[in-house]
């Protein structure tokens, strides 16, 4: 299974759903047409004088025990479709994640899942996708179920009602597909205003003080504002029309059971001639909730080919292939090679974008116990640079301590401490990622990094943190440890220093340096690095 | 959670509970129609097809009400879905108002303090949340009283004592209703308590991803997100199988009446039993008693069906409340803080450069802030966290007026390193993202001054050195100079090189207690 086949009721897991649906449906239709007929048979019974002799006890028993079905099915099909749905979303959700760990947008440049507005948006779209059959699949599949149950017990019973009844429903499915092209049009409208909207407030946040300085707050939100009413109405256009769609359905089953039983009555059916028609009538009349359900499925399958859209670039087109990543990031205990003490490489230099962010290569030496520093004007390609290293992007090899190394084998050496660096909402030692590692050396590394008092206060090593625990500042210590007891060859600093006090960051550097005296390091800093030794390499542009 | 609400309910109305009020009225009115409309129709078939297998004949009178009321049941039906969407959009957008002035309301640094990402989802979708609640759960909510009232007042036409049998299960199915409702809770309660924290683990494994792989620590994340993804799976699934038996008991006892009026019915139309209010019985009769019984039980069903509204609703209404009560947030004293420095200068001169210096916390910030609000016109403000909207340079350079003259904006962009195509290609044309995420801290500040530039309006520089590599920096302070040769130019800096520039200083004592 991929992980954006929406699961449309395949697998071993549905069938008990699927079956319950449709017993539940079968038992609701029935109950309906066999309680109309009961009365119907009995009441002409009562008048005819047969009373003594009618079969009282078999419709009866039946009428029961449809009764109790359709509860327990019901019941059951919503246990058992949840179940399955809980099911196929874990199998689909591990199977997005890994194929998210594989994509090269991960590693490139800023981390767009990282800020919470997307990644609600990308949630929705999981979301929408792993309940699709409970919404679409299975409801879709039952009201087929129905329709062509009571229309072959129409064809049987009263033949000539099943013209117009056809008739209808051909106009029915016209006007459903109609509303569900215009509703997947519409929701698509009304997701990027609500993009829009997101954005230009989250701009308008992150530069509050400036605005209410400049008293220009209000002239901010206006766009987000008005991006939001668009949606607002783009949402609104489609509950009109789901108004609309569903007021016509309603109609349709207890037209239906008119329709039967006109025709019979036109054909000449009388009193117990009526009973088959009344029977089937009730039916009709008992189908109509399950119709009504019909705009929904077609606004769920709007839904779900919208996420199916926007997860593809996870899971990828046939082009998107995971080019030998597989086994290598994930296992940290894989075998390196032996590296020199004095590696020496040429790097052509671009920035996220595909540029040429220098006209010649840029030769990085990298010295054991004597780290590199990138320096360089903020957008020179200090960050650009140290993921081209890592293997993080682009795809030439490197010629690195005598072999030529491509990047996942790049990938597999490095250590690669990104200067956003996120704090994972578990407990603080699964943050360290060091799970072999004693509480003693566990410790050793917070020390290093001066976090001890925090990290007792919220708990020791197996207490719960989140990103929300704790200041940038923070966060970059718990992120600095983390290089600590890492075991690569190769360490990557991305602005180690950002968000630290001057005087604490100098101090845990030089620890750290002191501690990966052994290892190869490379550092990207915008500001000076108080170490020795050290060799520097400024990428600022010529002027 | 429950507590909060306890709280929140005794506390005086506020904006949102004013602009809730109310909202959901003349959707009742309409749903109360389509009921009327549907009791009417079900009740008119039914004597057409009584009449129609016992008496062979077709009621031309009856059938004319029974079509009128089928179409007046979809009208009203069609009216009470529109109005509920229109008055949840109207009330949504009402919120979104009432959220809106209340975050103008706020402190510049309580709004700062709001994750980004809460105050999206607040504006974006807790609206619409609790417009849902207030309008739609809450006339399911009415309906559950008034419905099963007609119902059961159409039943009693025909037969009191069958409306009173009805009437009569109800108790015990309002018993199972709550006692299943506060198991669920307590249950419900119980998931989140001892698993919450394991909810958002895919999300929060998501966003965490480029850190884990730098750390090398896919493979075991993988397994553990699988492992917690599955425990709380069976978790849920423990909670749901309490909670669909919420609509399971008003299925039970809806199947039950049927299957009993049927029996009872069936009886009293054979001459086998003689029970009171089901015997001598028309058709009609009995078929109208079959048809209503279940419109007794349809608004218990429909409000069960929207249990997650409620909680959905509460919800964001809370993190809307929370948000705008964000510590610093409330005092509208602190738009302008209470005490100033005393060092605030009565005197400021026209032009030259004016540093404000002092540690950390010492209200460098708070002084520029009440300084911009005692300026007429107000001034430009500098530094690094501008406001971007998405588009093009040029735009970004003259927000929010039009971009203007290109052949201006070059000559202002240019000697700030803007229209280098080594840093950002593109020049004028260069898109910006919303909030200037493509851009860097520097290129950022070079913006503010060229827009400092262009408006030809005092300007306030807060930190705009911080956080820059020595060459941009070095820029940066030589272009406040120049702003500073014709016009007035305050700058809060910890910079000595820029202080050095300046004409006059002003020392922010260290902090007394309130936080710059």
């Amino acid at each position: 299974m991929t992980p954006t086949d929406p699961d449309r009721l395949r697998g071993r897991a549905w069938r008990p759903a699927v079956a319950l649906a449709l017993a539940g449906l079968a038992c609701a239709l029935l109950l309906g047409g066999l309680s109309g007929w009961f009365l119907s048979a009995v009441a002409l019974a009562g008048l005819g004088g047969t009373a003594l002799v009618f079969d009282f006890h078999t419709p009866g028993a039946l009428v029961r025990l449809f009764a109790i079905g359709r509860t327990a099915a019901r019941y059951g099909e919503r246990l058992a479709g949840h179940r399955a749905a809980l099911s196929g979303q874990i199998l689909r959700r591990a199977a997005l994640f890994r194929a998210m760990a594989a994509a090269p947008a991960t590693r490139a440049a800023g981390w767009q899942l990282g800020d919470q507005g997307r990644l609600t948006d990308f949630l929705d779209d999981v979301d929408d996708l792993d309940f699709a059959p409970l919404r679409v699949g299975l409801p879709r599949l039952t009201l087929l179920a129905g329709a062509a149950g009571l229309g072959l017990a129409t064809l049987v019973v009263v033949p000539l009602a099943l013209l117009p009844i056809a008739a209808a429903t051909v106009a029915i499915v016209a006007a459903l597909t109609r509303f569900a092209r215009g509703a997947e049009a519409a929701l698509a409208a009304r997701r990027a205003a609500l993009r829009d909207g997101a954005a230009g407030l989250g701009a308008a946040h992150a530069a509050v003080v400036a605005l209410r300085a400049e008293g220009r707050w209000t002239d901010a939100l206006g766009p987000a504002a008005a991006a939001m009413a668009r949606a607002d109405a783009r949402l609104l256009a489609l509950r009109v029309a789901q108004a609309r769609i569903e007021a016509g359905l309603s109609l349709a089953g207890p037209l239906a059971g008119a329709t039967v039983l006109a025709v019979a009555w036109a054909g000449g059916a009388r009193s117990g001639d009526l009973l088959a028609p009344v029977f089937l009538a009730f039916a009709w009349l008992a189908f109509a909730e399950t119709l009504l359900g019909a705009a929904r499925q077609a606004l769920a399958a709007g839904r779900r080919r919208i996420a199916t859209a926007a997860l593809a670039q996870w899971t990828g087109g046939p082009g998107d292939k995971v080019s030998g990543v597989s086994g290598a990031p994930g296992a940290p205990d894989a075998p390196a090679p032996a590296l020199p003490d004095r590696l020496e490489t040429h790097v052509a230099a671009r920035a996220p974008d595909g540029r040429s962010l220098a006209p010649a290569p840029v030769a990085i030496v990298l010295e054991r116990g004597r780290p590199l520093v990138l320096t360089g004007a903020s957008g020179s390609g200090k960050t650009s640079l140290l993921k081209q290293l890592a293997g993080w992007t682009g795809d030439e090899a490197l010629a690195l301590g005598g072999s030529r190394l491509g990047a996942p084998a790049r990938r597999a050496l490095v250590q690669l401490c990104l200067h956003d660096a996120a704090i994972l909402a578990d407990s603080l030692r699964a943050n360290l990622f060091a799970p072999g590692l004693a509480d003693a050396q566990l410790w050793e590394a917070i020390d290093a990094v001066e976090m001890r008092p925090r990290v007792e206060a919220a708990g020791g090593l197996d207490g719960w943190i989140s990103q929300e625990m704790l200041s940038l500042g923070e966060a970059q210590r718990l992120n600095l440890a983390r290089v600590w007891l890492g075991g690569c060859p190769v360490v990557a600093l991305d602005e180690p220093l950002e968000h630290l006090d001057r005087a604490q960051g100098a101090r845990i550097v030089a620890r750290l340096l002191a501690r990966l005296a052994d290892r190869h390091v490379v550092i990207a800093s915008h500001q000076p690095l108080d170490v020795q030794p050290q060799r520097r390499l400024d990428l600022s542009p010529p002027a | 959670m429950r507590r909060r609400a306890a709280a929140a309910a005794a506390a005086p109305p506020d904006a949102f509970d004013r602009a809730i009020a109310g909202a959901h009225r003349r959707l009742l009115g309409l749903t109360v129609l389509r009921v009327l409309a549907r009791l009417a129709f079900l009740a008119t078939a039914a004597v057409c097809v009584g009449r129609m297998v016992t008496a062979g004949a077709v009621p031309a009178g009856p059938l004319a009400l029974a079509l009128a009321a089928l179409a007046a049941t979809a009208a009203a039906g069609w009216r009470a879905d529109l109005s509920q969407a229109r008055a949840e959009s109207a009330l949504a957008a009402r919120l979104r108002a009432v959220f809106g002035a209340g975050l103008a309301e706020m402190a510049p640094r309580a709004v700062q303090a709001i994750p980004g990402g809460r105050l999206v989802a607040a504006a974006q979708r807790h609206p619409e949340a609790v417009a849902a609640l207030a309008v739609g759960h809450r006339t399911a909510r009415a309906m559950m009283a008034v419905g099963p009232m007609l119902a059961a007042a159409a039943i009693a036409v025909v037969s009191w004592p069958a409306a009173l049998a009805v009437l009569g299960l109800t108790p015990v199915m309002i018993l199972f209703f709550v006692l299943v409702g506060g198991t669920i809770r307590s249950a419900a309660d119980a998931q989140e308590a001892a698993f919450g924290h394991l909810a958002g683990q895919f999300a929060d494994r998501v966003r965490v991803l480029p850190t884990i792989l730098g750390n090398h620590g896919l493979a075991r994340e993988e397994a553990v997100l699988e492992r917690r993804m599955g425990d709380y799976a069976d978790r849920t699934m423990r909670v749901l199988r309490l909670a669909f038996l919420n609509a399971g008991i008003i299925d039970f006892f809806a199947s039950l009446s049927i299957a009993l009026l049927a029996v009872f019915l069936g009886l009293g139309h054979l001459g086998l039993a003689r029970i009171p209010g089901f015997s001598d019985l028309a058709l009609w009769q009995s078929l109208t008693l079959l048809m209503l019984a279940p419109e007794y039980y349809a608004p218990f069903r429909r409000f069960a069906e929207q249990y997650h509204a409620k909680a959905e609703g509460d919800a964001a209404l809370a993190a809307l409340r929370d948000i705008l009560a964000t510590p610093g947030g409330a005092a509208p004293s602190a738009n302008l803080p209470a005490d100033l420095p005393a060092a605030l200068p009565a005197d400021l001169p026209n032009r030259g450069l004016v540093a404000v210096t002092g540690p950390s916390g010492s209200g460098k910030t708070t002084l520029l802030r009440a300084l911009a609000a005692r300026m007429e016109p107000a001034p430009a403000w500098v530094s690094t966290e501008i406001h971007l909207p998405a588009g093009t340079l040029a735009a970004a350079l003259n927000w929010p007026a039009p971009p203007g003259d290109p052949a201006r904006l070059a000559t202002v962009a240019g000697p700030l390193g803007l229209l280098d195509p080594a840093l950002l290609p593109g020049g004028l044309a260069a898109p910006v993202a919303a909030g200037g995420g493509n851009l860097s801290g520097g290129q950022r500040l070079r913006i503010a001054l060229a827009r400092a530039l262009l408006s030809g309006r005092t300007v306030l520089a807060d930190e705009p050195t911080a956080k820059l590599d020595p060459a941009t920096a070095a820029a940066a302070r030589t272009a406040l100079a120049g702003l500073a040769r014709d016009r007035l130019v305050i700058v809060a800096t910890h910079d000595p090189a820029l202080a050095a520039l300046a004409d006059r200083r002003i020392a922010c004592p260290p902090a007394t207690g309130e936080a710059a």
